[in-house]
């Protein structure tokens, strides 16, 4: 370890700092510690788990999909033009991110529920019902996600100005084709980051899905709330643990990707 | 072909004011310090921003024109642009870069690519058509820029500080072939640059841009023998003074005199090359007509001749071998004589 000519570390930093790393690590190792192979295989070849599996990946891919075509444009918007307004309205998308996620799914059922206007609206029009259906749970987990990927992308766009976009308007390049002939290709990167930051936190989804969602197996019920089901419901707690331990690789697997992001060299 | 424009706006703190006539086939410089507003004036042009008030029109098409509301947007321009930094396009192949401006206007990929090749060729890098441009060095990416802006046949084209990202050893042969692709070029040529050496290189004309105004124009010759600002002075190596003259003498601002040779009247500039300047530690006697009693304020290595900056009643610099510095004892600082001749001041009408 090597320090500068401000000084050794406080000796008296180390003890609260270590406190930290374990109050991290050590649930994440009893979780481990608890884990069994055959339950590991039985609950793989669970048609109940796999089911949870298969919704939950659909619903956050979903997700991530509603949250690109509508987050892109708004974080362009945010980044790119001198709207007024803007700080209010970037403070609005965050607001997700500090709002508990119960109160979301509440204001969701508030919103789009059978017996409110757009709820009756939607029903009696389409015939589409969004509270406690598949729909449902894919609106809690954008709602809840799509702030991880407006701010990505945001701040990607914020890294560089519009140069390339200016050369290709000189070039005869018109609005729309440098938007997709430049801008997206360049924002490529922070596009990738932001989606899978929004589809990390749409497979993670808890709260705001029981809430507005329901958990209804083979509908609604993700992996999430099985594995609460089956820890809290019907005691099945390997099970639940089996379940916990699929969002942790899935978890390890997003921080892995996005090393270079997060955990490059900091200055 | 020509251009006219006249341009007015403010940038921050800067009020910019700045007209230009260039006829086809003529390369006029756009030069002044860094932050002088040349590249702003450039991107008006470009169609990049808007202009508070002025026109711009080129061939007769009036690109914009703040009194009638007229503006064509950058895409329809027909206007090429070496852009000093964003030069090349990073997520495309150097021909995909070049094919880019033929694509936007409706080519289709394989003509478009053809000649995108073609004119790789030209400019000596068709080797790295397939390379993406953060693989080929900084001299070979302005030759594809060039490329991509000659390829598109502009009317206008506008060249940003082409050479200033690129290091010294290729600089030189870079310089050579814009100046032979742009002479080949038959629209109306615009340059700007803070360096004097490329707008010799590349422009007949220059136009001098400082804080927002132009002090001077004329041609490259006309500007730098006869500077009107200190920074075009600086710049070609020569000392400038300014004052009154009368007879054979021209009075300073600050009061101090010099004999010249007479025939400007009224207030003028005055050039002397450094070179001229004689450093003794006596008083000289005999034939020089001004000895200034200086105090030395620094010394700087030039080449084979070390620059010597002079505080005293006119503030010099004068230009010595170091064989002459060390017989002097420059470096020990103190005070010298500075000698020059009349007839080394070249005194005309300010």
């Amino acid at each position: 370890m090597r320090w500068g000519a401000a000084g050794r570390p406080l000796l008296g930093l180390y003890i609260p700092a270590a406190v930290a790393v374990l109050f991290i690590l050590v649930p994440l190792v009893g979780l481990l510690a608890h884990a069994s192979l055959a339950d590991i295989g039985d609950a793989l070849t669970s048609t109940a788990a796999l089911t949870s599996l298969r919704l939950s990946l659909e619903c956050s891919l979903l997700a991530v999909i509603v949250s690109a075509i509508v987050g892109v444009p708004l974080a362009y918007l945010l980044a790119r033009t001198a709207m007024r307004g803007r700080r209010l309205l970037r403070g609005l998308v965050l607001l997700p991110l500090v709002l508990p996620p119960v109160v979301g799914g509440i204001a969701l059922q508030s919103a789009f529920g059978r017996s409110t206007p757009i709820g009756g609206v939607l029903h009696s029009l389409f015939g589409v019902t969004l509270p406690f259906s598949t729909a449902g749970a894919v609106m809690a987990e954008a709602f809840v996600g799509l702030p991880f990927l407006v701010i990505t992308v945001e701040a990607g766009l914020r890294q560089r100005d519009a140069g390339f976009e200016e050369v290709a308007a000189t070039l005869g390049a018109r609005p729309w084709r440098r938007f997709w002939l430049i801008t997206m290709p360049l924002l490529a990167p922070s596009l990738t980051a932001g989606a899978a930051l929004c589809w990390a936190r749409a497979l993670g989804e808890f709260g705001a899905t029981i809430t507005f969602a329901g958990s209804f197996p083979g509908t609604t019920e993700t992996l999430p709330l099985a594995a609460y089901s089956a820890f809290e419901g019907s005691g099945a707690v390997s099970r639940a643990i089996t379940l916990s331990l699929i969002l942790l690789v899935i978890s390890v697997s997003v921080l892995v990707g996005l090393r270079d992001r997060w955990l490059g060299t900091v200055a | 072909m020509s251009l006219d424009a006249d341009v007015g706006l403010t940038r921050g703190s800067l009020e910019v004011r700045c007209a230009v006539h260039v006829e086809p086939g003529q390369t006029i410089a756009v030069l002044g310090p860094n932050g002088a507003g040349k590249t702003t004036v450039l991107r008006v042009l470009a169609g990049l921003e808007h202009c508070r008030d002025g026109h711009v029109v080129l061939d007769g098409e009036v690109l914009e024109d703040t009194a009638s509301g007229a503006w064509v947007e950058p895409e329809s321009r027909r206007v090429g642009v070496v852009f000093q930094d964003h030069t090349l396009f990073p997520h495309l192949s150097v021909l995909d870069n070049v094919a880019f401006g033929l694509r936007s206007r409706g080519v289709a990929r394989v003509p478009a690519r053809r000649r995108a090749h073609e004119w790789l060729e030209r400019l000596g890098v068709e080797d790295h058509a397939a390379s993406r441009p953060r693989a080929i060095s900084g001299g070979q990416e302005q030759r594809v820029a060039l490329a991509r802006a000659l390829i598109t046949e502009p009317r206008l084209l506008l060249l940003d500080e082409p050479l200033a990202a690129v290091d010294a050893s290729a600089k030189i042969d870079l310089r050579r072939t814009l100046r032979e692709q742009v002479s080949g070029f038959d629209g109306v040529r615009i340059l700007v640059t803070h360096d004097l050496l490329e707008a010799a290189a590349l422009a007949e004309s220059v136009v001098i841009l400082e804080d927002g105004r132009v002090s001077q124009q004329g041609s490259f010759a006309e500007v730098t023998a006869r500077p009107r600002s200190s920074w075009v002075a600086r710049m070609a190596g020569l000392n400038l003074l300014s004052g009154e003259a009368s007879a054979d003498v021209l009075r300073l601002g600050n009061g101090s005199e010099l004999i010249v040779v007479r025939g400007v009247s009224g207030p003028a500039l005055a050039t002397i090359q450094p070179r001229a300047v004689g450093l003794h530690r006596e008083r000289p006697t005999g034939s020089p007509r001004n000895v200034l009693h200086s105090t030395i304020a620094g010394i700087d290595p030039h080449g084979d001749r070390w620059r010597v900056r002079l505080d005293g009643p006119v503030p010099l610099v004068a230009e010595v071998t170091p064989a002459a510095a060390h017989e002097l004892r420059l470096a020990d600082g103190g005070v010298v004589f500075a000698s020059i001749k009349a007839t080394e001041i070249d005194v005309y009408p300010m």
